[in-house]
């Protein structure tokens, strides 16, 4: 992109209440299709009438459901695009969540149950029971609607296989080589990277080819955990895995990562072969007040990336998902031309969220994604 | 090398007692789960919740009892992380941000230290079901070690780390002596942090000696056996001066840590041995976790046997409660077969 400082949202928004109970059939409340129709007339989109009645229905069926996912990404498309947002998606809202969509949408897995993640907090887990096996594409129907319904520049978030594989009991593998070595670490180590390198040859390079074969240009991995198993020998695995699963693919290529130990993904990143941009998260991780220098210190490991070695460019998280504050545009500016200043080179900036809204209203949501796109500009004009 | 080897037949070594038992917070099962989830939402009251959990505390001692455990525990049910209760209830301490627990997809809140830490109250025996316990078997009761506490915690008042340490160190006394008055009769002290490092080296003999002199602090009053319990890493990086610790049990992740190095040397302690990997839903096979019981039990001691537990490598709650309940079937089979194996006398 030829703009400086082009803006993008990570991934997911927030799944508006007449998305989630309209499909899975549940009755709307009154001002839950209020709210659809609220939202159409603020974005401008046409055509709210029939959404309207899709909801007011008691009984929907396939289609209707189907229906009631193409208008929530229609509405997240023009969302982005009003906020003015450079590359734009549709906030995954055909997926349940970032995990579960992959693995339910793949054989050779089986839920078991909820584990906790923090307090009252839980995720279902799945174990991998047979060798994965890619059945129908999962992402490629909902890239290519968002392909059709937009001019904008289009990146197709994708979850990572290691991410995949670190959330996910790993039965099949463990079992297999059962009695084979008498260490059990080492054994655990072995089984752990035939899941991952089958789950990648089986099933993250087929969609990703599919992906491409659809016009896909820009996809970017998203890998939570890549630093949740510090050790060398597993950032080492996590690395060979990222350079699996991209190699050879006529696309671009980006790493989301975020809440993570950056000192140790920073010594591995320059290591990442068509990896072209590196989303981060770092205004989770910073002060709020206004100012380049000291008053920073959220992105001090950006220097790291840079000192290893790392070429990329950075989707530099501006915006702090996990709070409702509205960052001003002035704060955002700051934040862009201290990264800038540190990287040296400005092209090298891709201006972002820490990671997706999901977690915020679409009131918040918006009024950051405006200031964000108001600071870039802030930013651009600093160093005109 | 520590004890020296004899001749004596593995027939003429008796040991006293072969046991089993969880060593963690225990997972929550599915009914707790959505009541917990239903408080959040705000759809059940705090009484609701509470049932549940004395409901689901029932359910975790009567699936321990019929799996025939050596010792019980309540399940601990109620803690969020093992460091909750006292980052909640100790004066000197808040709550913090939501930090990674060593290299699991799951999160404790971060003891921050900001000012002198005073024990007010007893803690676990507060939170414990203890009405609930039977009289019948042994309980035990679970704190995280000295060492794991400060490492984990956020120091902002004391000069260092060792002085912090200490300081948990009297707490965890006072527990202790606690816990005994009502009848608890074996505590472990889950010390994760003492072997985790990936990043850096292995912790120095110096430090090591500072956590064996904050250990008997913590047992100094207390009339219970105690284990320390070690976990997420290789056990073997610390021997020998863990031999020489002021605890009873020396607690080993099996599935960390390298059995040919464990073998190097002679114990002088009871073990536990986490044999069953509460981090993989997968079944062990029996037959092979009996040799390399038998194996690794022949070779620690070859003169005297000190006391074998049988246990998960770290907390069950890893685990969706009906995989939990099965591994704690699979410790009770596997320590009844050791018992013959072994020719066990109690």
């Amino acid at each position: 992109m030829n703009k400086l400082f082009p803006t993008q949202e990570i991934g997911s928004l927030a799944k508006p209440a007449w998305r989630v109970k309209g499909y899975r059939g549940e009755t709307l409340s009154e001002s839950e299709i209020a709210e659809a129709v609220e939202w159409g007339q603020r974005l401008g989109i046409v055509g709210v009438d029939e959404l309207v009645k899709i909801l007011k229905k008691g009984e929907r069926t396939q289609d209707d459901r189907r229906a009631i996912l193409e208008w929530s990404a229609r509405f997240v498309i023009r969302f982005f695009e009003n906020a003015g947002l450079d590359i734009v998606f549709d906030g995954e809202q055909w997926r349940s969540e970032m995990y579960e969509h992959v693995i339910r949408n793949v054989e050779g897995f089986k839920f078991l149950g909820y584990v906790k993640s923090f307090d009252y907090r839980y995720f279902n887990k799945a174990a991998c029971v047979s060798k994965p096996k890619y059945v129908k594409p999962f992402y490629v129907e909902e890239f290519a609607f968002t392909r059709k319904n937009t001019d904008r520049e289009v990146k197709v978030p994708f979850t990572g296989p290691y991410t995949l594989v670190d959330w996910t009991f790993n039965e099949y593998y463990e079992k297999r080589l059962s009695g084979k070595n008498k260490d059990f670490k080492q054994r655990k180590l072995e089984a752990r990277r035939e899941f991952l390198f089958d789950l990648i040859r089986e099933v993250v390079r087929p969609e990703i080819s599919g992906l491409v074969e659809a016009g896909a240009e820009w996809i970017q991995i998203d890998e939570p955990a890549a630093t949740t198993n510090p050790s060398a020998e597993e950032m080492e695995l996590f690395v060979e895995a990222f350079n699996e699963t991209v190699k050879g693919f006529n696309c671009i290529f980006s790493l989301h990562n975020c809440y993570s130990n950056y000192e140790v993904l920073a010594k591995y990143a320059a290591e990442l072969r068509n990896c072209s941009q590196l989303a981060l998260e770092f205004a989770n991780r910073d002060s709020r007040q206004r100012g380049t220098g000291e008053v920073r210190v959220g992105y001090r490991e950006l220097k790291l990336f840079e000192d290893y070695g790392f070429e990329g460019k950075y989707g530099l998280g501006v915006i702090d998902v996990h709070t409702d504050f509205i960052e001003p545009p002035e704060l955002v500016r700051d934040r862009i031309l201290h990264a800038a200043k540190i990287v040296g080179d400005p092209s090298r900036i891709y201006v972002s969220t820490d990671c997706g809204l999901r977690t915020r209203t679409w009131d918040v949501s918006f009024a950051k994604l405006k200031n964000m796109v108001l600071g870039a500009e802030l930013a651009r004009k600093a160093l005109a | 090398m520590v004890g020296g080897r004899d001749n004596h037949t593995s027939q003429q070594r008796r040991m006293k007692m072969i046991g089993c038992y969880v060593t963690g917070i225990l997972p929550r099962p599915k009914k707790l789960v959505e009541a917990t989830r239903a408080y959040e939402r705000r759809k059940i009251s705090e009484e609701e919740l509470e049932k549940a959990f004395k409901e689901a505390t029932i359910k975790a001692i009567e699936t321990q009892l019929s799996a025939e455990l050596s010792h019980i525990s309540d399940g601990m049910l109620k803690w969020q992380d093992l460091l909750r209760p006292f980052t909640e209830n100790l004066e000197g301490i808040k709550a913090g941000a939501l930090a990674r627990w060593f290299n699991n997809n799951t999160f404790y809140r971060k003891p921050i230290v900001q000012g002198e830490i005073r024990h007010k109250k007893a803690i676990v025996t507060e939170l414990a079901y203890i009405e609930h316990l039977p009289r019948s078997v042994p309980w035990k009761a679970i704190l995280p070690a000295p060492y794991t506490l400060t490492r984990l915690s956020e120091n902002k008042f004391y000069k260092n780390e060792r002085d912090l340490m200490f300081s948990y160190a009297e707490v965890l006394k006072a527990e202790i002596e606690s816990l005994a008055k009502k009848g608890f009769q074996y505590v472990q002290l889950s010390d994760p942090a003492l072997i985790y490092n990936p990043l850096k080296e292995p912790i120095s003999r110096d430090v090591l000696a500072d956590v064996k002199e904050a250990l008997k602090i913590v047992v100094k009053n207390g009339n219970v056996r105690t284990c320390l319990q070690t976990f997420f890493a290789d056990f073997s990086q610390i021997l020998p001066d863990v031999l020489d610790f002021p605890v009873d049990d020396l607690g080993i992740d099996l599935y960390e840590t390298s059995l040919e190095k464990l073998k190097e040397y002679d114990f002088n302690k009871g073990v536990a041995l986490g044999l069953v990997d509460a981090r993989s839903s997968l079944i062990e096979d029996e037959n092979e976790l009996f040799t390399v019981a038998e194996e690794l039990i022949e070779s620690i001691y070859p003169s005297k046997i000190h006391k074998v537990f049988i246990c998960p490598n770290c907390d069950l709650e890893f685990l969706p409660w009906e995989r939990a309940e099965e591994k704690m079937r699979v410790i009770s089979r596997l320590t009844k077969r050791l018992k013959v194996g072994l020719g066990v006398h109690e």
